[in-house]
């Protein structure tokens, strides 16, 4: 068998201890941060060079035996789940810091260095790697590489795709493929703006070069309760449209900030809603802009307002914003985090629309969001030891998502289509779109062998493909049209 | 495009070199903008200068200075940036989404309107750069900034590349946070500051104590551009090593942070090897004129 062809070869290739055969083993491979999707793969191969990785994809392309590739594991979308009868091609071994070039403000990476790691390569300088990820104590960058990761701050400062200058990735042929460097704009087509959150399915980054920024003169922590959503909605509208813009927003309302100060104590008011307003740069606009926001906080109804006083201060302040997701388990048996977008125009009504869900399903639903940049995230709380709830709180997760799409956003703001998503493409792209999408990976992987089944709808992963097909706004306007 | 497919002829987008010509001529429509959301959605062939004028009016800029008055979709084709990428990326990093239209007809689209989305390929990344070889841009959706409200410009002489580059590290190791750090070369950096009054005027009294130089008004970017707009190539250079570039360049529009400069020589790039597999692929009947 292929599988049987690839693990000979590979014995030949690698040290005994850089292959994982046996069962007990394979299965801590089985999945990634959404652990519902399980598949124990027919192999893991712990790569610890580029050399590892092409001799693990030569084999692989050799056979045609499919593979995946995966960093820490941490993602919540599926994209590291094996596949059967595949093998799993582990970065995890490749972390080292490559280069630090202060002057040139670039760092060079193998794909198992964590991210926050990056950060602690340059700190000393002043200097650190902006896109932050909740994960980053321990996801690596080679996973935020495949994911176009964001974090709370990518308001201001971008995503990974807006951080990466070069890569060197091992293409599913097993070739090399040297992209960028320490330049930007290389001509022709932007090939790493594609690469970067293609989810594993174009290839695999061994080497990533990416851009560190100072640290801001000063940084202002606000934060801001609200009596309602609604209220903090248009404290964070008016905001943005005085022309201020912070380096995050995020909200919280009323079900999250009971979770968060249960299981933290972070001190936060009670309140309808949070928000939390990071202000970062220089700092007389700093100081004017955050003058600025606590006026518009005040006119939009502020119960409370704090500004933090010190680093140590500041850290409470978000310490129950990062327990968010830990926090709900204290008042839910289970919940199922759903990630979906919407113009920030929109959230309201979004808002709105998943208490009348909450109702309609008869379940909780606390929210936390990004709402700079109108990423939700809606923690679908159920008790797994009630039948069928897990199903239900399935439906209803599914059914926020769609009411994301439906008010002109998108399936997800940063956590990747994966499995998890792939069936729900055609809620926001055409059949021509996927077809044009496939073609750019036709042309990079004939095959169909690196991490297949993830991002675009099967028919063996979806069945018929589901729901009815959602008009596009440029269809709307009359520009563009289904063929 | 499905016509010329199906009658064997060549297509080019707004250049000449087809048997059939497309132009964007008409695609001139601003289709959405979203103030509150900080987006829009533009018809290709909207030319920068109306596009600006028309968000203006919302108080709200588009961050992309290149020299000129391109179309939008040019900007996207030929990858056009101007001194505010170093600040606020290029082109690539101001795309949500694309409407495109491939050599057989199909048309496609990816993103969204959204900042923040990573449902699918990023295709109008792909387009970027692409130069009407991988089919034609229809309609662009971007982010946009609040216009800033001030703008002041530091020039500093520089006498040599030791001093260039000297300068130029001092200026990035600071707390300043320009807009723009260009280097018209030989001759000086070009530090422009846009914000808030206060804030900027705090910014250039910053970079004249730790600099020198002096204040120019916005005449100092018209020149940069005009001599951008007269280069006729561009090259790469390691952006730590600006004084060992600068020993071999007798005459540039140095994008310093970027690592790239306009030089008036004709430079000629091949494409990378992937970049021709996706384009075999988009254009496999091979349609589309360079």
């Amino acid at each position: 068998m292929g599988l049987d062809r690839v693990r000979l070869a590979l014995e030949g290739a690698l040290r005994p201890e850089q292959l994982i055969r046996e069962p007990a083993e394979l299965r801590t491979y089985e999945c990634d941060g959404l652990t519902a999707h399980r598949v124990v793969p027919g192999l893991v191969v712990l790569a610890e060079s580029t050399a590892d990785v092409q001799a693990a994809v030569r084999a692989c392309n050799e056979e045609s035996v499919p593979f995946v590739a995966r960093g820490a594991g941490t993602g919540l979308s599926g994209g590291a789940v094996p596949v059967a009868d595949g093998i799993v091609i582990s970065l995890a071994r490749m972390k080292r810091v490559l280069e630090v070039d202060i002057d040139a403000q670039r760092v060079t990476l193998q794909p198992g260095v964590t991210n926050l790691e990056i950060t602690a390569a340059v700190a000393a300088q002043g200097l650190y790697y902006a896109p932050d990820p909740s994960s980053q104590q321990v996801c690596t960058i080679g996973g935020n590489v495949a994911e176009n990761a964001g974090g709370a701050h990518c308001l201001k400062y971008g995503f990974t795709a807006n951080h990466v200058t070069g890569l060197k990735m091992v293409l599913p042929d097993g070739e090399l493929a040297e992209l960028g460097g320490k330049a930007l704009d290389p001509d022709g087509p932007d090939l790493l703006g594609v690469l970067v959150g293609s989810e594993g399915t174009l290839g695999i980054a061994t080497e990533i070069t990416v851009r560190v920024i100072r640290r801001p003169e000063v940084v202002r922590t606000l934060l801001a309760a609200f009596d309602s959503t609604d209220a903090a909605g248009g404290a964070v509208s008016a905001i943005i449209a005085r022309g201020i813009l912070p380096s995050a927003i995020e909200m919280m309302d009323k079900l999250m900030v009971e979770a968060v100060e249960q299981a933290v104590d972070a001190g936060y008011p009670q309140a309808g809603a949070l928000l939390l307003v990071d202000l970062d740069g220089p700092a007389i606009q700093v100081e004017d802009d955050a003058v600025a926001v606590e006026e518009i906080c005040r006119a939009n109804g502020a119960s409370e307002l704090r500004s933090a006083r010190s680093d140590v201060e500041r850290a409470l302040f978000w310490k129950g914003r990062k327990a968010a997701f830990a926090a709900m388990g204290r008042i839910s048996p289970s919940y199922y985090v759903q990630d979906g977008v919407v113009p920030r125009t929109k959230l309201p009504a979004v808002l709105r629309r998943i208490r009348e869900l909450e109702r309609e399903h008869g379940l909780r639903v606390g929210n936390v969001f990004h709402a700079g940049d109108g990423n939700l995230h809606p923690l679908v709380c159920y008790d797994d030891a009630v039948p069928g709830q897990a199903e239900q709180a399935q439906h209803l997760a599914k059914a926020i998502l769609e009411a994301c799409v439906d008010a002109g956003g998108s399936l997800t703001g940063e956590h990747g289509i994966g499995l998890d998503k792939a069936c729900e493409m055609p809620l926001l792209f055409s059949e021509a779109d996927l077809a044009t999408m496939q073609r750019l990976r036709h042309s990079i992987d004939p095959k169909g062998l690196s991490n297949p089944g993830k991002v675009f709808p099967t028919p063996r992963l979806c069945g018929e493909v589901p729901g009815p097909y959602r008009m596009h706004p440029l269809e709307k306007a009359g520009l563009a049209q289904r063929l | 495009m499905r016509r010329a497919t199906a009658e064997g002829r060549r297509v080019s987008i707004e250049r000449d070199g087809g048997d059939v010509v497309i132009s964007t001529g008409r695609l001139t429509r601003l289709l959405e903008h979203e103030p509150g959301d900080l987006t829009c959605i533009v018809e290709a062939g909207m030319r920068l200068s109306e596009l600006q004028e028309r968000l203006g009016r919302q108080g709200q800029i588009l961050m992309l200075d290149p020299p000129g008055d391109p179309t939008i979709g040019a900007c996207l084709a030929a990858g056009l940036s101007g001194p505010r990428r170093h600040r606020y990326g290029a082109v690539r990093d101001l795309v949500l989404g694309v409407t495109v239209v491939l050599g057989d007809g199909t048309v496609a689209h990816s993103g969204g309107r959204v900042v923040k989305n990573v449902a699918g390929y990023d295709l109008g990344k792909l387009f970027c750069g692409s130069r009407g070889r991988l089919g034609l841009i229809a309609a662009v959706a971007l982010r946009l900034h609040p216009r800033p409200v001030a703008e002041r410009t530091l020039s500093v002489s520089a006498a040599d590349a030791e001093e260039a580059q000297r300068l130029a590290q001092r200026a990035l190791r600071s707390q300043l946070v320009p807009s723009a750090l260009d280097l018209l070369w030989p001759g000086r950096l070009l530090l422009l500051f846009e914000g808030g009054e206060r804030a900027v005027a705090a910014q250039l009294r910053t970079a004249q104590a730790s600099l020198s130089g002096r204040e120019e008004d916005a005449s100092a970017w018209h020149e940069l551009a005009e001599r951008q707009a007269a280069a006729r190539g561009r090259v790469w250079f390691d952006p730590g090593r600006l004084a060992e570039f600068l020993a071999e360049t007798p005459e540039a529009v140095v994008r310093v942070t970027a690592g790239n400069a306009y030089v008036p020589q004709v430079v000629e790039h091949a494409w990378p090897p992937l970049a021709e597999r996706v384009r075999a692929e988009f254009d496999a009947g091979g349609v589309l004129v360079a």
